[in-house]
């Protein structure tokens, strides 16, 4: 297995997990507008890491075995986290705009 | 020559970051000492650094780390997520190298 196409993984889900944490960031001090920007970044990232996913799920689908190391499952750690903490971000967000209008 | 000091989740991905460091640190005969730890136990080190670099994936975390490291006088930055992701040691080296200038 790669081990630059596991690194991509991270990256790309990492970077959105930061995202949706400075969507809440930015929703506590209520710029709304840039929370939404920062979601935007997080799923842009999100979809990035969705592609390298894919295609590792492709491989393993047509026969070409992915190694499963620590490495490929701590990145599978990274990507469940960034999708969770995408979608409670969206939803703290919109509590935040509510809490505060 | 202050120690750098990389900063992710579970400073388990940046450790593999940090081997390659020290190989592009030795490839140019410098003498630095890099090491990788997680959020939690940074504040443990805050004394003895000359830099400290986070992750992209804690990337959130920078504001608050600057304010945690002014007294110390040692400077943050983020680590470049294409330089991150393709585990380019001495890009990473020589940023946290101008970075302690």
């Amino acid at each position: 297995m790669d081990e630059m196409i596991i690194f991509g993984l991270i990256t790309s889900s990492g970077s959105a997990k930061s995202h949706a944490m400075e969507a809440i960031q930015h929703a506590k001090g209520g710029q709304f507008d840039q929370a939404k920007v920062s979601l935007e970044s997080a799923e842009k990232d999100l979809a990035e890491a969705h592609k390298i996913q894919t295609g590792l799920i492709q491989s393993e689908a047509k026969g070409d075995a992915v190694e499963v190391s620590i490495l490929l499952i701590h990145a599978q750690d990274h990507l469940m986290n960034a999708i969770m903490l995408k979608d409670l971000a969206r939803e703290f967000v919109d509590l935040y705009e509510k809490v505060g209008s | 020559m202050k120690d750098i000091m990389l900063v992710c989740s579970a400073g388990m991905s940046t450790s593999m970051l940090v081997v390659k460091m020290e190989k592009a640190a030795q490839a140019k005969g410098i003498e630095v000492n890099i090491f990788a730890v997680s959020e939690g136990e940074a504040k443990n080190h805050y004394d003895k650094i000359g830099a400290l670099l986070l992750g992209p994936q804690v990337r959130y975390l920078k504001s608050k780390m600057d304010k945690a490291l002014q007294p110390f006088g040692v400077p943050v930055d983020v680590i470049n997520s294409i330089h991150y992701g393709t585990l380019n040691g001495e890009a990473v080296l020589d940023a946290a190298l101008a970075l302690m200038e």
